[in-house]
Parts: C-alpha cells; structure tokens; sequence
C-alpha cells in the first residue's frame, strides 16, 4: 500500500509541529503586549481600517518613544464592546477603552464597568481644551461624564455640483421642492438622485433626519426614546414627509437593498449626485470627486416644517476616552497618556492626517480632506443642526428599527411604517 | 478521445442521458462555486469603485497594493503566526488523545467500551455558542484568560468528538489478525498502534487532521472572547474584521486580506486531499 506522505512525514510534521509551538510562542512578537505590569492598556477601536488608525498608532509610537512608558494597544473594531465585557468580568479589561457611544457601552458607567471622569477633567487641566457641547453630550442624566470626548461627527450632505449642472440644476436644493424638482432633472438625464444605505444605518439616520424637519429637538428625544410616533403630529407629518420624498423618487432606485459601503461607492462613481454620509466617510471621497462637490444640508420641507434651515446632523458622539475599573489603579499613566492625546499637536495630527473632527477645541481645518472641511466651516446661520439620535435609541431597538426604516424605502405606506417603526419599540 | 467517444455511442440512450445530465449538473455546481472564488480573487486587485462598477471584470492591474495594506492595517503577519500556533498545537494535542483513545476504542469488544464510544458521541450535542459562557468562567478561574494556551486546551476538547468516530470507524476495518499476528511476535499495545494501525490509518488521520485544521483556523467566537485583542495574541479570524468599518470599506483591501488568511488553508488542503479522497473511498469501499 502506497500512500502520497508516509507515515513517518506526518508524525514528523506532528512533532515537529509541537516542537515550533512553544519556539515561536518565545518570539518577542507573539508575548502579549499587556503582559507587564507596568504597561498602561488601551483598548482602541481607532485601528485596522478605521479614519485615524495609523496616526492614532504613530501616536502612541512617539508617546512611547518620548517618554519611555510602554502602552499596549489592544485593538478590536465593532465587537469591542463585548470584548471589554467579558474582561471585565474576569477582571482582565484594559486601562483604558477608546471607544463611542452606542449600544451597550451606554450602560458602562451604570454599571461600573467604566468610572466616571468628571473629577479628572479638572485635575488634567482637560476641562477648557473640550469643546463644552461635547462634555455636555457625554454626560448622562445623573451628572456623570462617561469619557472624556476625543472624536465627534458631522453628518453633512454631499452635492455633486458637476452632475447637478449637467442636468441644469444651477444651485444646491435648499427646500423639499427644489429637492424633488432636482431630482427631476438628474432622472431625466439618467442620474441617480440621492443614494443611501437604506438597508442599514446610514438610512436609518436619513429617515430619522427627516422626521426631525418636523419636530422640535425636545419632541425628538420624547419620540426617539419611546418610539410613539403616532402620539407625535409632527412625527407623523415627518413620515409622510418622507413617503412624498420617496414617492416622488427622490432616492435612486433600490434604494431599499443599498449600505452604507455602496452609497458611498455610488456617489464616488457619479452614479448618484447627492449623499448624506458622516465626516469619517467624506474623508474617503477621492480628490478628483471631491473637486465638484459641494457639502451642505438636507432641504428643509417646503411647507410645515419646524426648521429655518437645511438640516444636519451634528454629534460629538465619536470616540472617547473611557477609565476602567482597573485603570484607576493606573491613574498616574493614565494621567500624561490622556494629556497627550489633547495637546494641539496630537490634535492636528489627527485632522491634518486622516481628516478627523475632534472633540478638541481648535482652529484647524483639514487641508487634504476638502469636504471634511467643507463639513466642519458650516456654521449655525448655514444649516440647523439636528440631533444624532443614537443616545435616546435603547439598545436592543436597533435592529429592529433599522428593518422598519428600511421598510420604509421601499414602497410602504406612511401608517405601515409608523406601525413598523413603533412595534421595533416593543423588544425594550 | 475517439475511444471515449466510441463507448459513449455504445451506451443505452437512457444511460446517454443520464450521463449527459450528471455531467451538466456537475459543470453547473462547479461554475457555482467557480465564479464566487473569481469573484472574491479579481476584487483582490481592484479599487472599490471597481468592484461595484464591473464586478465581474478583470483586473486592470495586478498592483499587490491591497494585500500590503491590509497586512499593515489588521497586523495579519502576526495573526497568522497566531493562528498557526494555536492550529499546530491544536491539531497536535488532538491527535495524541484522539489516536490511543479511538484505537482502544476499536479494539474493545465488552459494554464498556460502547458506552464510553456513545459518550464521545454525546460530544455532538453540546452547540458550542451555549457552551461559551462556562468556558469563559473556566478560562477566568484556571487563570488563562486572554492566553492562546486555554485555547489550544480547547479546541481538541470541541474536536474529539468528531476525530474519535472517524478514526474509530477507520481503525474497525483493520484485520483483527494483523494484531494478533503482531502480539504473537512479541509487540505490546503501543507498538501494535505504531506499527500496525498506524501506517494503516494514514488516510483517516488525514482526514481529522484536515477537518479540525479547517475547524480551528477559521474559529472566531472562542478566540475572540478567550485569547482577546492583544495583536501579539490573536488570531487571523480576530484581526481580519477589523478591515471592514462603519462607512467606506475598501472591499478591495478587505477581499486581499480574505484571499491572505485563506492561503494556508490552500495549502493544507493541497497536501491533505488526496490522503482525505483515499479515505473516503475506503470508506465506501469497505462500508
């Protein structure tokens, strides 16, 4: 009997095998980063991929370098949370967690999974480098300042100007009409009007941006955190709003079926002339498409709403700077680690180098990034700033909204989707 | 080829057409897992836009670009060595156990022995999401939480199962005489494995170690939660998402990465296939 490996190949590969574990797991590369004591932990989110990764990692590189303090950068993307959950149950959860503010890291500081920061906002000498809507953004009903704010966002819409002029459009819609009258046009001439993920988030942002053309900021928090918008006259108004928009094919086709990722694609290929997409996204946007575009508001509805100006959405619910309970046996590292992050060189870096908002008081605006800086010049007498409403949403909503919204661009009548849309609540 | 042809013309037309159809259904499953692959390999080279604009097309440049990033981006360079390590020892560990065990189990003849075979068994009920929580209070108490050492402890546990009743099933259809013959000459327990079921067995112990290879390379919620996110410790299956972000995935980056992790995996299938084919074969041979 004759085999392709023998006998003694594969017991030598075995053993050879269990040979090279142990030499490889004694490379300086593969011993965990955390292990020493003396090291200061960091579970980021600000890595792989993400806006900001490689600068965030150069600068704690140069920290390191500069001060002779070992930082372990622990690095996960979107399961973070329940990473630093689970640690945390077994008392191994890094220092510190830098991290946003959604979901299930809105119960940490409840919990006690994270310390509150407000005393160490004065001590630090942070208090007054914060821009004070952010501090306030991150405090929760009870006074607590859960993180010390470190990015935030801007949800601005995108014009593509080029494609806009092509189909005779001269000038960005401010208004509904101009909106539907705009997207006329770019139909006419085989162009996509607006484009957004309708299937996720991002069309969830839209829609819930829309509702709030007509609500008030305080009706917003009343209906986000219960759901009610059938209790809501001007809910109600918003969602009907938003059924005239999407039947007067505002949005591009299947826009039900499109993400996030392929919203942005759509609009980067001139496909689409219009997208709504956060700061960290238009830093994607390649220059050559950058060059004719224009960032301003979603228009503001032409008859009954409650706003003066096109909308945006503006949060400074980007990542923070969160002390765990093992942190504060690490306050004197944490302390110079957090510092740093705030000086206006690690500030600018972060905008100049990957097209971040920061929570940091500054002057600087990003040069290579044009329409994250088109984004952050917008000023209250542009647009009206409307809220991001991932703070009031409970946890376990937001899936289930995010299938009524996406119900919503699809052919659904405005009392299905209020009826979708408020059921979504029932998993609370 | 004309011989080809001429035996299929001698065939019955009944036995024609099904041949005819078999083959066309064969081509059709193929092109089914043939264009995803071409798919995912093309996207490798290309920008975003792309990938959404002509999916299908080739691509303008071979650039490497793609897997460089993603290299630098998700440190897949060590999560690769990770995940060898954990795999490797794994697949070690599991064998040693899985080897002595299914060999007494296959020699047994009394109660006991099926009762301690349907115990194995019983390995298969357990879903490992519900066994995840136990886990991770065991890791927490032994004090190996966020060691890749409780893992490599581990995944043989999730594997024995599976590897027991193959290699069991395998050791079965070896002549009982070939043992006999070997203990008349003087050869304890353990020689007989060596000597006599060992170099038989080549074929099923491909087949384990192919399957737990697949099985342990591609785990992602047990290293996730018990190795954690220390990029000195965790594995490829736990850098790799963290390429895809909230907006503006560079599929192209990703998909490289993707092709990057799935190399070992090519080679590991390269070498064991045959030895797995031979296996299966027997198997329906014998059975």
């Amino acid at each position: 009997m004759s085999h392709g490996i023998s006998r003694r190949t594969l017991l030598g590969a075995a053993l050879s095998g269990g040979l090279i574990t142990p030499l490889l797991a004694g490379c300086g590369a593969l011993v965990p980063a955390s292990s020493g004591s003396n090291a200061l932990t960091v579970h980021t989110q600000i890595s792989g991929a993400v806006a900001g990764a490689q600068v965030f990692s150069d600068v704690v590189a140069a920290y390191q370098r500069s001060t002779a303090r070992k930082v372990a950068l622990l690095k996960n993307g979107s399961d973070l949370p329940i990473v630093f959950e689970t640690s945390t149950l077994a008392g191994k959860e890094a220092d510190v967690a830098i991290v946003n503010m959604m979901g299930r890291t809105l119960s940490w500081t409840r919990l006690g999974a994270t310390v509150p920061v407000n005393d160490y906002l004065d001590d630090w000498g942070l208090r007054d480098l914060i821009i004070p809507e952010a501090l306030a953004e991150w405090t929760d009903d009870k006074g607590r300042l859960r993180a010390f704010p470190f990015t935030r966002t801007n949800w601005p819409v995108s014009f593509n100007t080029g494609l806009l002029e092509e189909a005779g459009v001269g000038a960005i819609p401010t208004t509904s009409d101009e909106l539907i009258a705009a997207a006329d046009a770019l139909r006419s001439k085989g162009i996509g009007p607006v484009t957004v993920g309708g299937s996720d988030w991002s069309g969830q942002k839209m829609f819930l941006q829309i509702l709030q053309g007509f609500i008030t900021q305080d009706e917003a928090r009343t209906v986000f955190s219960t759901g009610k918008i059938s209790e809501s006259p001007g809910a109600v108004a918003g969602v009907e709003h938003f059924v005239e928009l999407r039947d007067a094919g505002v949005f591009v086709d299947n826009v039900q079926g499109y993400t996030s990722d392929s919203e942005l694609t759509q609009f980067n290929t001139r496909k689409a002339a219009i997208v709504p997409a956060m700061s960290s996204a238009l830093a994607l946007v390649p220059n050559e498409r950058a060059a004719e575009v224009t960032v301003g508001g979603w228009p503001m509805p032409s008859g009954g709403g409650v706003l003066e100006r096109p909308s945006v959405i503006k949060s400074f619910n980007g990542h923070g700077i969160w002390i765990s309970e093992n942190g504060l046996k690490k306050l004197d590292l944490i302390k110079p680690f957090v510092q740093n992050l705030y000086t206006p060189e690690v500030t600018d870096e972060f905008i100049l180098g990957s097209g971040r908002d920061m929570s940091r008081v500054t002057d600087t605006v990003s040069k290579d990034f044009p329409l994250v800086a088109q984004g952050s010049r917008l000023t209250d007498d542009d647009v009206t700033p409307v809220m991001l409403p991932d703070l009031l949403i409970p946890d376990a909503v937001f899936e289930p909204m995010i299938q009524a919204t996406a119900l919503a661009y699809g052919s659904a009548p405005a009392d299905r989707i209020i009826d979708a849309f408020e059921k979504s609540y029932q998993a609370v | 080829m004309a011989q080809r042809a001429a035996v299929a013309r001698r065939l019955p037309l009944r036995d024609r057409i099904g041949s005819i159809t078999s083959g066309t259904l064969a081509w059709i499953y193929a092109a089914l897992l043939v264009i995803p692959f071409y798919y995912f390999i093309v996207s490798s080279f290309k920008t975003n836009e792309e990938i959404f604009e002509s999916p299908l097309a080739w691509p303008t440049t071979f650039d490497l670009s793609n897997f460089t990033t993603a290299i630098q981006q998700a440190d897949l360079g060590l999560a690769v060595a990770n995940s060898a390590l954990t795999t490797v020892a794994a697949l070690v560990l599991t064998l040693l156990l899985a080897l002595p065990a299914s060999f007494a189990l296959a020699r047994a003849r009394g109660r006991a022995g099926k009762i301690v075979e349907s115990v194995f068994a019983l390995g298969f009920l357990i879903p490992s999401f519900a066994a995840l929580f136990p886990t991770f209070l065991l890791a927490a108490a032994l004090g190996l939480f966020h060691t890749r050492t409780f893992v490599v402890f581990l995944l043989p546990a999730t594997a024995l199962p599976l590897s027991i009743v193959i290699l069991t099933s395998f050791m079965r259809t070896i002549p009982r005489e070939l043992e006999e013959a070997a203990s008349m000459d003087g050869a304890s327990s353990l020689q007989v494995l060596r000597q006599v079921y060992l170099p038989i067995c080549v074929p099923g112990i491909a087949t384990v170690l192919l399957l737990n290879f697949l099985s342990f390379w591609n785990a992602y919620l047990y290293p996730l939660i018990l190795i954690g996110p220390d990029t000195a410790q965790r594995t490829i299956q736990v850098a790799l998402p963290t390429l895809k972000v909230d907006a503006g995935t560079d599929y192209g980056v990703l998909m490289a990465g993707t092709l990057f992790t799935l190399l070992p995996v090519y080679l590991v299938y390269t070498v064991l296939q045959r030895q797995m084919q031979r296996a299966l074969l027997s198997g329906a041979v014998k059975g």
